[in-house]
């Protein structure tokens, strides 16, 4: 598909890509806050004041007055508590497309939060200045699950993203905002490093509408060295959400050298065909240069092209690219090829489906488009 | 004292295989360099009373540990030689325990005045930690002995620098209140860490950075070691001076009575790892004592330390280093 110059920056303006996500600043919400702290869901008391936490698979011994790796949860006199429960520094109101999640309420806005911290150091990430830093270290305000969710519905968005950081770790935060989401319609979707233990992600699952989940590679020593994390946890989380048969999206950010080789993308490919199945959406992402990564350059849109095509080879037949512009951002019917969703950055517009089908073959479409 | 320019030269030269402990930077040049020192004041020397020691006694102390460390014959000249007149000097205190076991006010107002006799104002002193709160809670009020008192997270924008800086394998970013000051003394307690075995000098500069959480892996080892080999704490940490009035045994680093000892005592030194060696040592000499295991039978024996000497911040080794009782 050929666009005119006009016609590309008409569209960016529309999605909004030419200037950042606002910052919503409503009266409702006050800044500096710093929230009462509640007492976490996932954790186990050893005596002697000292916890276990049993969100992540970190699975931290903390002792009292101390926090886990996350920086987000303290032990106070032998209880953890979460000290970012509706505390998020980070409130935007953005196109669900941004997250990337493709199937799942294309063309619609999402409100998006997020608090401080990661239980990853992703020597890579986009959003270090919030998901490195303890609550303490960044501006944030109190906005309650209900209040979240008051929210996203004032401003035109069909769906709550718990994005930016991690979600992982506020947890109990996330939770509540999908119970509140899941009473009043509005889904709550979690954009996730997937490094979270079973049983609260299958708590999870019963209220969240959709998760994405970043498989940052498929060996154990590139989530090791550039993540402090590992990838056994996240396959497993994938398997859950295969099991609990909620709508999930995977994306792979692509850095030179790092995790670009052919091998991996096609065993990871051929891993997620076998496991998760072939309807699964898998998005390469264009790596840039930041944080402590900065002396790998960008990474070549013909190498996650390239990613892109060994996928679909592989068996996937919902392959995308991402941070670059492309027609290969675009939903195409897996049957007849016709072009299905258009994306242009954040912008999509649905061309060629019928509900959930293709109008042109009938070929049902995975995800939820209505 | 007047150091006559061959002196000087000997003096420097003989100061550069130090170099990678903490140097002096005041108008003359510490004496002497020999091996690494450890002043100990002798158990039982400091009662503590209302959370605290008395500043007189303290200062004594100071004063003849000082001249020990330096060679110089009056405490004022040894000041001298750590410390110029004009130096803005950061105290750097240990106070997440609260009162019961942070650094003692006795001793941060003895070394007030023992920077006071080396000339730097009181408006050049700055008393911290990492947050206002914790400071309030050991004890510290806002303005200490006319000194300035505060946390780093007293600066908008949470009181780190943007910048990430390296050293080894997690980069962080410090605060913005090590940038300000010309030098550092660090004024951390001596307890028992959950993770890292003990908490004496160098993982109190944990207080420093903004995710020390990502640094606790693998029992902070080799992180602590790492984080100290940053030229910043490498260049501006002039002395330490570690308050073990009351040490903590067990159940570290929180206050936990049952396992809270008063031991009385203050270690002073310029050699970070030399210091943390001595303070293992005690604790487990005090562990023994109370019936506890060992620090390794615990999984938890401080092998930062021993990174810390692989990347040369000092030394370890009983035979090297100089423990001098007063």
């Amino acid at each position: 598909m050929k666009r005119d110059r006009r016609n590309f920056i008409k569209l960016l303006m529309q999605a909004g890509v030419a200037s950042p996500s606002f910052m919503l600043m409503s009266p409702s919400l006050s800044g500096n806050v710093q929230s009462v702290p509640v007492e976490a869901k996932y954790y186990e008391k050893l005596g002697e004041k000292k916890i276990k936490c049993n969100l992540c698979p970190h699975e931290c011994r903390v002792a009292d007055l101390e926090r886990g790796t996350c920086g987000v949860r303290e032990n106070r006199g032998g209880k953890y508590f979460t000290l970012v429960h509706s505390n998020p520094c980070a409130v935007n109101v953005d196109p669900i497309e941004k997250k990337p999640v493709f199937h799942y309420l294309p063309g619609t806005k999402s409100f998006s939060i997020a608090t401080a911290g990661c239980n990853f150091v992703c020597k890579f990430c986009q959003n270090w200045e919030i998901s490195q830093k303890r609550p303490e270290q960044v501006k944030s305000f109190t906005l309650s699950p209900a209040g979240v969710n008051m929210l996203a519905k004032k401003r035109g968005c069909r769906t709550v993203a718990h994005t930016y950081s991690e979600p992982v770790i506020f947890f109990e935060y996330m939770l509540d905002c999908a119970i509140e989401g899941k009473r009043r319609g509005i889904p709550n979707v979690m954009i996730s490093n997937g490094f979270i233990q079973e049983k609260p992600m299958r708590e999870l699952c019963k209220y969240l509408g959709a998760v994405k989940i970043d498989l940052k590679a498929f060996t154990e020593k590139f989530y090791k060295e550039f993540c402090s994390g590992s990838l056994r946890p996240v396959l497993d989380t994938l398997l859950v959400l295969k099991d609990e048969g909620i709508w999930f999206e995977i994306v792979d950010l692509i850095i030179p050298t790092l995790n670009d080789s052919d091998t991996e993308i096609k065993k990871m490919s051929k891993w997620i065909v076998k496991e998760l199945g072939s309807d699964v959406p898998l998005h390469f992402s264009r790596y840039y240069p930041t944080f402590m990564l900065k002396n790998i350059p960008p990474t070549p849109p013909e190498t996650v092209l390239k990613a892109r095509k060994i996928a679909l080879d592989s068996g996937v037949r919902f392959a995308y690219v991402g941070n670059m512009i492309s027609d290969a951002e675009n939903t195409y019917c897996p049957s007849c090829n016709k072009l299905l969703i258009e994306r242009v950055g954040f912008h999509s517009s649905i061309k060629g489906m019928k509900k959930n089908k293709c109008k042109y073959c009938g070929e049902k479409i995975p995800g939820r488009f209505n | 004292m007047n150091i006559s320019r061959r002196k000087f030269n000997k003096n420097l030269l003989s100061f550069l295989p130090a170099i990678n402990m903490i140097s002096g930077s005041g108008s003359g040049l510490m004496k002497r360099k020999r091996q690494s020192i450890v002043i100990q004041a002798e158990p039982g020397s400091f009662i503590r009373i209302n959370n605290d020691v008395n500043m007189e006694k303290v200062k004594k102390f100071l004063d003849k540990g000082i001249k020990k460390l330096t060679e110089y014959s009056s405490p004022d000249e040894g000041w001298r030689s750590m410390f110029s007149p004009g130096d803005k000097v950061g105290i750097k205190l240990s106070c997440l325990p609260g009162k019961p076991l942070s650094s003692s006010r006795g001793i941060v107002k003895a070394v007030i005045e023992g920077l006071a006799s080396a000339g730097i104002k009181e408006n050049n002193i700055l008393v911290w930690e990492r947050s206002n709160r914790e400071l309030q809670n050991a004890g510290f009020p806002l303005s200490f002995k006319g000194v300035r008192v505060y946390g780093t997270d007293q600066y908008a924008g949470g009181g780190y620098s943007s910048e990430i800086e390296f050293s080894g394998s997690v980069g962080t970013c410090f605060s913005k209140i090590m940038y300000e000051v010309d030098a550092l003394i660090n004024i951390p307690v001596l307890k028992d860490h959950d993770l890292s075995g003990i908490s004496c000098s160098m993982k109190n500069f944990y207080g420093a950075i903004y995710n020390p959480n990502k640094f606790h892996s693998n029992n902070c080892d080799p992180y602590i070691a790492e984080l100290n080999a940053h030229s910043i704490i490498k260049k501006k940490l002039k002395l330490v001076i570690c308050d073990a009035s009351r040490i903590q045994i067990n159940n570290g680093p929180a206050y936990y009575p049952k396992y809270s000892k008063n031991y009385g005592s203050v270690l002073m030194g310029t050699d970070q790892v030399a210091l943390d060696h001595t303070g293992w040592q005690i604790i487990e000499k005090e562990r023994k004592r109370a019936g506890l295991i060992s620090l390794k039978d615990a999984g938890r024996e401080p092998e930062y330390i021993e990174s810390a000497v692989k990347l040369g911040l000092g030394e370890n080794r009983d035979s090297k280093i100089d423990l001098i009782r007063i």
